[in-house]
């Protein structure tokens, strides 16, 4: 079979299609620092100016080989942009919402004036648009450029406060609808922004993740949201869910999404019995274990086991410590590079 | 049944479900009644909140049902606080609590607290997203045996140990015993980064905290109430050793195949 691009590698794994060898990708965040150095795009300016931005996503397929790059590195854009207060100035850490507007029982809960205007004139959203764009200049239909959107669910993290929202899950269910129902319309906006721009797929990022909720949450309050969204976004949508997920996979393939990216707590190969072909999987090379803190033959281990277990797309679990080393990273590559199909 | 067994029976199964207003009306009522501030906590408070762990570590409950739980016996606590410093209740000692920098998850942490001050320590809780500097200027302010730590994220745990090389610059690493937690945390990485202990959920964090000043000569029992902690701790302990069993079970299920 003739050596496919990235692009194409990536889209035919999503499609069930045929090919040249497993994609290797960058779905929530392979930038670390070491990176930062190598294409000299650093905090905060990677997370605040669209050519730093492009410049460091750009990186996962030019110093690492990745066949996707995602520029939204932090989950930070659209609650800022709702109203949560985020520090964007640190040179060392992604930046997270720190206040939750919503957590005041009393605060009525609604969009900011303006919306949609409002919100994708936001700075930080309009960054991730414009890195976009810069990204689809440069590689074109060569390597797959991913968005990402935080759902209706995490949304309500941000806003809500996590404790509070999952604490009304039980004792106050309209609540929580009623922050999902008002919130649904950001991740749509988002992605048709991002799409427009040039992002092949999104990620959507919706941590009903069983490290926090059972699977008949996800079930009850999201799935048909979920059922009701996805297919409004006009490009593929890989959902992104942390955490142990095994017990809901029956659930996210009923949801519309082409491809859930899962963590190494679930067992690739389970993984791939629950979907029962419905929905393609990324994933699922452990972070903190493995990435960080082990070398390349122990990579190499879990990226073959996923390609053997029938993982469609193979990647970290989730966003990489920032000391991840590029060196770690590279082998996930090379492991896919070894495995030629077809 | 007595009254007072009655109010017993429903504080344990009214903060089993994690109701609130019922758990504090009969706290409330038992107070009126003259009943032990010490026997409404550790004959029904906390053998329900510890039943409430087990189920959570056996996959029962999940986090919206710890915290209504949790918020249930925070109410009691409320009521029954002063009176437990009035009876000469002592702390067993200090645990201080946070989430690192860069991390704004504190659920985990909450409920450990929560559980933690149930079993009877002192918590200093410096809050979310915690500085390396912060932390340093409350332990020298609190001196805490413990410190606790929780990331709820892979990216900020490396900060485990920035925070422990800060100690050790300072001379402090070897006072103080530092235990952490949260969800992508494993003993594994707790060891790798020289942590004291790893606790996977609150109840096992109360568990490491007594253990862990018990290692420091603090003594983890009230002489007075010791029998009944004992019978209440033996009858947790062998629901966990059967909690514990079955997911060892499962896990070689899984290994297996």
């Amino acid at each position: 079979m003739e050596r496919m691009t990235g692009k194409q590698r990536f889209l035919a794994a999503l499609r069930g299609e045929p090919v040249d060898r497993p994609p290797a990708a960058s779905i929530v965040s392979v930038i670390n620092y070491e990176l930062m150095d190598i294409v000299d795009s650093h905090f905060p300016a990677a997370n605040t100016e669209p050519e730093a931005m492009a410049q460091l996503a750009a990186g996962a397929h030019e110093v690492m080989g990745f066949d996707s790059v995602m520029p939204i590195f932090s989950i930070a854009q659209e609650a800022t942009a709702l109203g949560c207060e985020v520090d964007w100035s640190d040179t060392t850490m992604m930046p997270t919402p720190t206040t939750h507007p919503w957590e005041d029982r009393e605060v009525k809960i609604q969009l900011p004036d303006g919306f949609p205007d409002s919100f994708l004139n936001d700075k930080y959203v309009s960054c991730a648009v414009e890195a976009i764009r810069l990204l689809k200049k440069r590689f074109g239909d060569e390597v797959m450029i991913l968005g990402k959107v935080m759902g209706p669910w995490t949304l309500s993290y941000h806003l809500y406060n996590v404790q509070e929202f999952l604490y009304d899950t039980i004792i106050d269910p309209d609540r929580v609808r009623e922050s999902l129902q008002t919130l649904k319309i950001v991740p749509l906006t988002f992605a048709k922004a991002q799409i427009e721009a040039g992002a092949d797929a999104i990620v959507w990022a919706d941590h009903a993740t069983g490290d926090l909720v059972r699977n008949t949450m996800y079930r009850d309050f999201l799935l048909p949201l979920h059922q009701e969204l996805i297919p409004q976004v006009p490009a593929p949508v890989i959902l992104h869910c942390c955490g142990p997920t095994l017990d809901r996979i029956q659930f996210f393939r009923e949801a519309g999404f082409k491809a859930f990216h899962f963590e190494s707590q679930v067992p690739p190969d389970k993984a791939i019995e629950e979907t029962q072909g419905k929905i393609k999987l990324a994933g699922n090379i452990n972070n903190p274990v493995t990435l960080f803190s082990r070398g390349p033959a122990e990579v190499r281990f879990e990226a073959q086991r996923a390609i053997d277990a029938g993982v469609h797309i193979i990647a970290p679990e989730c966003a990489v410590p920032l000391q991840t080393s590029v060196e770690n990273l590279k082998e996930i590559v090379a492991t896919c590079e070894d495995n030629p199909k077809n | 049944m007595s009254r007072e067994e009655e109010i017993k029976k429903g504080l344990y199964d009214n903060t089993l479900v994690g109701n609130r207003k019922e758990v504090e009306t009969l706290t409330n009522e038992g107070v009126a009644l003259g009943m032990s501030p010490m026997d409404m906590l550790f004959g029904a408070l906390i053998p329900s909140l510890q039943e409430v762990g087990r189920r959570f570590e056996v996959g029962d409950y999940f986090v919206p049902e710890m915290l209504v739980s949790a918020k249930a016996m925070q109410g009691a606590m409320v009521i029954l606080r002063p009176l437990l410093v009035q009876s000469g209740a002592k702390p067993i000692a200090t645990v201080m609590m946070f989430t690192v920098k860069g991390d704004v998850h504190d659920i985990g942490k909450n409920l450990c607290n929560i559980m933690l001050e149930g079993a009877g320590f002192t918590v200093v809780d410096l809050g979310v997203n915690t500085s390396t500097d912060k932390m340093m200027a409350a332990i020298k302010q609190h001196n805490p045996p413990v410190v606790g730590m929780s990331a709820f994220l892979t990216t900020t745990m490396p900060m485990f140990k920035v925070n422990m090389e800060a100690m050790a610059k300072e001379g402090i690493r070897d006072k103080v015993k530092v235990m952490v937690g949260g969800a992508p945390v494993t003993q594994e990485y707790a060891n790798k980064v020289g942590a004291d202990g790893y606790a996977p959920d609150a109840n096992a964090t109360v568990r490491l905290a007594k253990k862990l000043v018990a290692e420091m000569g603090y003594d983890v029992m009230d002489t007075e109430i010791k029998e009944e902690v004992v019978a209440a701790v033996q009858a947790v302990e062998a629901l966990m050793n059967k909690a514990g069993a079955h997911e060892t079970a499962q896990d070689a299920s899984t290994e297996s195949n």
